[in-house]
């Protein structure tokens, strides 16, 4: 459980496959990597080279075929279903490409929803998610619906719901790739505030080099194996 | 926010769905009360029947007829306490032939001392026990023939030709009346004496059936049997049940329209809970992504399944309570109470069973429950990786 280096994260021959029609498809071939802490990391590759599928592996969505992922010191790939749906409450906050706002709830109402799954009081709650609207600079946009908000401004909601849990980590599947390119430099400058300013750890995949160029580090994913 | 008012939230999203399932689930429900209140008003007269009356009949069937002489015997009997006789005389109006009633010929000395529940002013029962020809009529029966004290009525009978070969002829005597829910008030009393003296030599001194009231309600069943033994060794014997069983036993013949009307109550509750069914699975595929999301935030697979059957609980409680809030009060207030007017003659008591209401509301409940665990079911089941795919 020591970790001597400051990685957060870390593969050690992590491999995917996925059975399809009875063929099996391997989309991540032994892959050894390391994150550090509090890094900003973009990862880039062709499309179908298995991005969404590594991002998902480091969030705890599924497991690999073979081989270990340790976060924060933790083997998540030996985790049970329950103690990965409740280890994600606590750890990530996801970013989706197409935001995944709940429609029936307002902005305020969405970013409270991860807090349902802890113990804080409904009166906390609210607060907490006003508190990562103001963060997002939603302050005003607190009890519009979904659809009454612009792209731009539902990807911010969607970022304030990531973050209302202070999560050890924030993983992003092209979050501007929906967005024009004011709107998306706007979120790719919020996503650099919350690691520059509250040292969250952000992964994002993306196919904009000009939205990688935002991060420090940039991963290339191609047929399963990661260059550079 | 908390976890019911998000399921909440998802039941009003799709307005004009959610409104024709709970109208349907409502109408369904609506429809299960009346056919539950048919069912309850056909066995009603047999619910209501005295505990301390025993009917006697011919051993093979009601059609057939006992010897008069047979109710001399049962007089006789200890514990009993006084004992008439009826014939089925089968009695239409020419003019009005649609309208069917019962009429019954009766002796008029003892008849109302055996039904005591039937109520008649003095002077009419005295009127009536005086003339020969003259009938007590139902109250209910005379408003809808516009019949009144003092008419002169003709008759036909299926059963027993008229004096004269023709039609009978009458008098109407009194209008009874009752507050018992057992009792048909749309009958016509008639004077078995003017009937039996018309008739031919070999077809006089037969009875229908005898009823008899004995003095401790508690044994109605052994007298009954008491009574069977003394004409076990005659020519004709008899079957005794106590008036409820008897009542019973003469809408067994409807048994089959019967099983027929409870299996279609059941059929209606089958197809509300496919339509509640299908408008949860519906919503259910549409929220994929949605139960995705939720579950890559850290949901687990028991809290979707909270919320789809939570929203399909309540869908059938809202359907439930529309269903009993219009149900009720129709059959209760309108419909019964026409019916009772008009159809006094097979539905005296046309009112919806105490507790039915309850069970509709609760039944609506538990087939939404029903209804929604295979859609439950496929929620938790989702890969959330696969939910997620889906968005794009
Ligand atoms: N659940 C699955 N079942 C079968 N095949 C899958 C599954 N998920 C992903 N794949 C396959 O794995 C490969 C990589 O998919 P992935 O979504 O990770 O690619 P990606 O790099 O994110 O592509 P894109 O840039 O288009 O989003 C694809 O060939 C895809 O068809
Ligand atoms: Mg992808």
């Amino acid at each position: 459980m020591t970790v001597t280096d400051d990685s957060i994260i870390r593969l050690r021959g992590v491999t995917k496959e996925f059975v399809r029609g009875g063929e099996r498809l391997r989309v991540l071939q032994s892959l050894d990597l390391d994150v550090k802490r509090a890094t900003f990391q973009a990862l880039m590759g062709p499309s179908g080279s298995g991005k969404s599928t590594l991002l998902n592996l480091m969030a705890g969505l599924d497991r690999p075929t073979s081989g270990s992922i340790e976060i924060d010191g933790k083997r998540i790939d030996q985790m049970s279903e329950g103690q990965l749906a409740a280890w994600r409450a606590n750890s990530v906050g996801f970013v989706f490409q197409s935001y995944n706002l709940l429609p029936v709830l307002t902005a305020v109402e969405n970013v409270e929803l991860p807090l349902l799954l802890t113990p804080v009081a409904a009166n906390e709650r609210r607060r907490r998610a006003q508190t990562a609207l103001r963060v997002v600079g939603l302050d005003d946009r607190m009890d519009h619906y979904p659809r009454q908000l612009s792209g731009g401004q539902e990807q911010r909601v969607s970022i304030a719901r990531a973050i209302v849990t202070d999560p050890l980590l924030i993983v992003a599947d092209e979050p501007t790739g929906d967005l024009d390119r004011t709107s998306a430099d706007e979120i790719l400058t919020l996503l650099e505030t919350l690691n520059e300013n509250m040292g969250k750890t952000i992964i994002m995949v993306t196919h904009d080099p000009a939205a990688a160029e935002r991060a420090g580090v940039t991963l290339h994913l191609d047929k399963g194996r990661l260059k550079e | 926010m908390t976890f019911a008012s998000l399921a909440a939230r998802n039941i009003l999203r799709n307005k004009l769905r959610t409104f024709l399932t709970v109208m349907g689930v409502g109408i369904a429900v609506m429809t299960f009360l009346l056919l539950r209140t048919v069912i309850s008003a056909w066995t009603a007269a047999a619910d209501f029947a005295a505990k301390d009356r025993v009917v006697t009949r011919h051993k093979v069937t009601f059609v057939m007829q006992l010897p008069k002489r047979y109710i001399d015997k049962i007089r006789q009997m200890p514990d009993i306490k006084s004992a008439t006789w009826a014939n089925w005389f089968g009695a239409k109006d020419p003019k009005n032939d649609r309208e069917f009633f019962a009429t019954f010929a009766i002796d008029p000395s003892s008849y109302f001392e055996v039904y005591d529940e039937i109520d008649i002013p003095a002077d009419q029962l005295a009127a009536f026990k005086a003339d020969k020809s003259g009938v007590i009529v139902g109250d209910v029966l005379a408003k809808k023939m516009g019949w009144q004290v003092g008419q002169d009525l003709t008759l036909e009978s299926g059963i027993y030709p008229a004096p004269d070969g023709t039609e009978w002829k009458f008098t109407i005597q009194g209008i009874y009346t009752t507050s018992a829910r057992s009792v048909d008030r749309s009958t016509l009393f008639l004077q078995w004496d003017y009937m039996n003296d018309s008739l031919p030599e070999v077809r006089r001194d037969q009875i229908g059936w005898v009823v008899s009231r004995v003095g401790d309600a508690s044994k109605t069943a052994d007298r009954g049997l008491a009574i069977d033994k003394v004409f076990d060794d005659e020519d004709t014997q008899t079957l005794s049940q106590d008036e409820r069983t008897f009542n019973t036993s003469f809408l067994a013949g409807f048994s089959s329209v019967l099983n027929a009307i409870d299996l279609v109550s059941v059929v209606i509750l089958v197809i509300m809970t496919l339509v509640m069914g299908n408008t949860i699975a519906m919503g259910v595929r549409e929220r994929t992504s949605e139960y995705g999301t939720m579950r890559a935030i850290g949901f687990m697979p028991k809290h979707i399944v909270f919320f789809v059957l939570g929203e399909s609980i309540v869908l059938g409680a809202l359907g439930g309570a529309v269903g009993v809030l219009l149900g009720y009060p129709f059959i209760e207030r309108g419909l019964g109470r026409w019916i009772e007017e008009n159809l006094g003659g097979f539905f005296p008591y046309f009112r919806v069973p105490p507790g039915w209401a309850v069970v509709a509301f609760f039944l609506a409940m538990l087939l939404g429950l029903l209804a929604a665990l295979l859609p439950a079911r496929q929620a938790a089941k989702i890969k959330v990786t696969d939910a997620l795919r889906r968005v794009v």
